[in-house]
């Protein structure tokens, strides 16, 4: 029967194809969305670990971890650093790590911060930070990159490095009165700590010295940089922390305490409450998304049963020969189901490869964009769920011709 | 072999028609005469069993129609009755070999009966007067004489008791249908099948062992 059902076919070839392509395109479309939106999700999940809280200035705590943790957008206010050293003596506390954003160098976020960031700042399923090259910084003068900055503007350790005001190349004012020498290079992570460069705080503080309001009053150049006594370059602020807690249990105590803090305006946000915050709007978007999918499936499904029973008119003496060679009701009926299950069939194959490939693109421009790489996959258990509950509805939806065959063709004559 | 019993049909359009009783012995040819409408079809396709009996009863060989469901019929149909078309008897996207291959396709016992399929049809249609050439032509570039030929090289591949034709030179003129006929009788005779054939054409008479007029018994 597949022979004849495949050579029939290929007769028809032109709306069958047709149809199987707007099917395929219709999946693709469904399983895209649903893997960029998990890759994605993944993606940011594995951004962070290890870290329990994040202290910032009280503003939205998904601004907060959007800033501190993907560096997407910009710093709200900052907090003082007389609020961290407090908070450093509360014995709940296991480590503290100050960081403070605002600067970048070539377009990549610089994080300035002190060297126990490396030590206690974990990734993906709690792995450690290691060095590809060379070690963390100890002077206020060196830097350590992430990965993909050594490795997208050719630097290494021993390199040097200016610092752009601002986080935009282009608008910012360069710091270029100060140089920094790399002193280590990050293993890839698939993490925005890929895109950023390190720099101690008091090399930071130290480049902002002749800064007032955003504004360069004096240049380093002017100064004697070796009379500046110590603690003119202990920052007055940074933009926020992260901490590690002795017991996780404490968390909640921890986190009321922290929004009690009479001094200073401040929160402490949970990365993970703040995540799924996110994913609970994205989702909604997503799911939106996915209806639309959902109909257009639908539609592609009616498409291939309006063409099925629009060729089983040019078909009639396809069919009456095969009956009149012996072929039952029956035999011609299954027939044009077997039709709907090989265009649905084709259309899945198709659908995969092409998800395959678009999910690889997708993956890498990801990556570019938001500096997370989401693990590379062929198929998942849910997507053969999916493409078995479309194939079935196709098989379900071919019922109708197959019906009207089996009718017309049990009380046909042979003519 | 195949005896009809009061046999009758009735249209959903309100038309009746009493068909004559036919009886066909083994190797016997029939020949129904009638005018277009006048049930001819509708009688070949009830012998062949592909339309449901309404009144009266068909014998074939000791089957009873009236006691075969619709299933079992058309497995009869694969294994006993070779069936011949007025015209476009041909599925335009097989390959002539494949169209004869169609005969056998859905009898088993039938297929059982061709040793080698290649020789067969060689044999089959160089004994209807076409060239082996024919095999590898695509069918819509063959002559109406020559798709009735590979027709009738279907109808017979496999060696059924009974063909069924109907009208199958009436797309033919008079000339090529004389030829057609003394090939496809030549192969009949040593085949020894019954056959039955509708037409409307009076002067094919000679070629069959008996006539029966069917034009008078319309309601």
């Amino acid at each position: 029967m597949f022979s004849l059902l495949i050579k029939s076919m290929r007769s028809r070839i032109i709306p069958t194809s047709l149809v199987t392509i707007s099917l395929m395109a219709s999946m693709v479309l469904l399983l895209s969305i649903e893997r960029i939106q998990q890759g994605t999700e993944e993606g940011f999940n594995q951004s962070i670990s290890g870290v329990d809280a994040i202290i910032g200035p009280r503003s939205s705590s998904l601004e907060l971890v959007l800033y501190t943790v993907f560096h997407l957008g910009r710093p709200t206010n900052n907090i003082t650093t007389k609020t961290i050293d407090d908070i450093k003596l509360r014995n709940d506390i296991s480590w503290l790590v100050p960081i403070a954003l605002g600067d970048s160098h070539r377009g990549f976020r610089v994080v300035a911060t002190e060297p126990n960031y490396f030590d206690h700042i974990k990734y993906g399923k709690n792995q450690a930070l290691t060095f590809l090259k060379g070690v963390a910084f100890s002077e206020l003068s060196e830097a350590v990159l992430g990965s993909n900055v050594a490795e997208k503007l050719n630097y290494s350790v021993g390199s040097g490095l200016q610092i752009t005001h601002g986080s935009v190349e282009s608008l910012g004012i360069k710091h270029d009165d100060f140089s920094f020498k790399v002193t280590g290079v990050l293993n890839k992570t698939g993490t925005p700590i890929d895109q950023a460069v390190f720099l101690d705080l008091k090399g930071y503080e130290l480049l902002h010295l002749g800064w007032k309001s955003g504004k360069k009053v004096f240049s380093l150049d002017d100064i004697d940089l070796s009379v500046l006594p110590d603690d003119a370059l202990q920052p007055k602020t940074v933009t926020a922390a992260f901490i590690g807690l002795k017991s996780k249990l404490t968390l909640f105590n921890f986190s009321k305490s922290i929004r009690e803090y009479p001094k200073e305006a401040i929160s402490a946000v949970i990365p993970g409450i703040a995540l799924s915050e996110l994913w609970s709007i994205v989702g909604l978007v997503d799911k939106g998304f996915e209806l639309l999918t959902w109909i257009i499936i639908a539609i592609s499904l009616i498409a291939m049963v309006t063409l099925i029973i629009a060729s089983l008119d040019n078909r009639n003496q396809e069919m009456t020969i095969y009956r009149a060679n012996g072929a039952s009701p029956k035999f011609l009926a299954t027939m044009v189901i077997y039709e709907s299950l090989v265009i649905g069939l084709v259309a899945i194959i198709g659908a995969i490869i092409l998800v395959t490939i678009v999910t690889y693109f997708a993956t890498n421009q990801l990556n570019l964009a938001l500096g997370i790489s989401p693990s590379f996959k062929w198929i998942s258990l849910e997507e053969i769920k999916v493409f078995s509950l479309i194939l079935f509805a196709g098989v379900l939806s071919s019922l109708i011709p197959a019906a009207m065959v089996f009718r017309k063709n049990l009380h046909q004559t042979l003519s | 072999m195949l005896k009809t019993l009061g046999l009758e049909y009735h249209y959903r359009d309100g038309k009746k028609i009493i068909f004559p009783e036919i009886e066909v012995g083994k190797g016997e040819r029939l020949l129904i005469r009638g005018f277009s409408g006048c049930g001819k079809t509708t009688l070949l396709s009830l012998i062949a069993g592909a339309l449901k009996l309404q009144n009266g009863d068909i014998k074939f060989d000791g089957n009873e129609y009236s006691k075969m469901s619709s299933l079992l019929l058309d497995k009869f149909r694969a294994d006993h009755i070779g069936y011949i078309f007025q015209t476009l008897n041909l599925i335009p996207f097989l390959s002539v070999s494949e169209n004869i291959a169609l005969g056998i396709k859905f009898s088993k016992s039938r297929k059982s009966k061709v040793n080698d399929f290649n020789q067969e049809i060689v044999r089959l249609v160089s004994s209807l007067g076409l060239g082996k050439e024919v095999l590898k032509t695509p069918v819509n570039r063959l002559s109406v004489g020559q798709q009735q030929r590979v027709a009738v090289a279907r109808a017979l591949l496999g060696k059924p008791d009974l063909i069924l034709a109907d009208e199958p030179t009436s797309a033919l003129d008079s000339g090529t249908t004389k030829k057609f006929l003394n090939e496809v009788m030549e192969t009949f005779d040593s085949t020894r099948q019954a056959i039955i054939m509708v037409s409307h054409d009076t002067s094919i008479a000679p070629y069959f062992d008996s006539v029966i007029d069917f034009n008078s018994n319309n309601v």
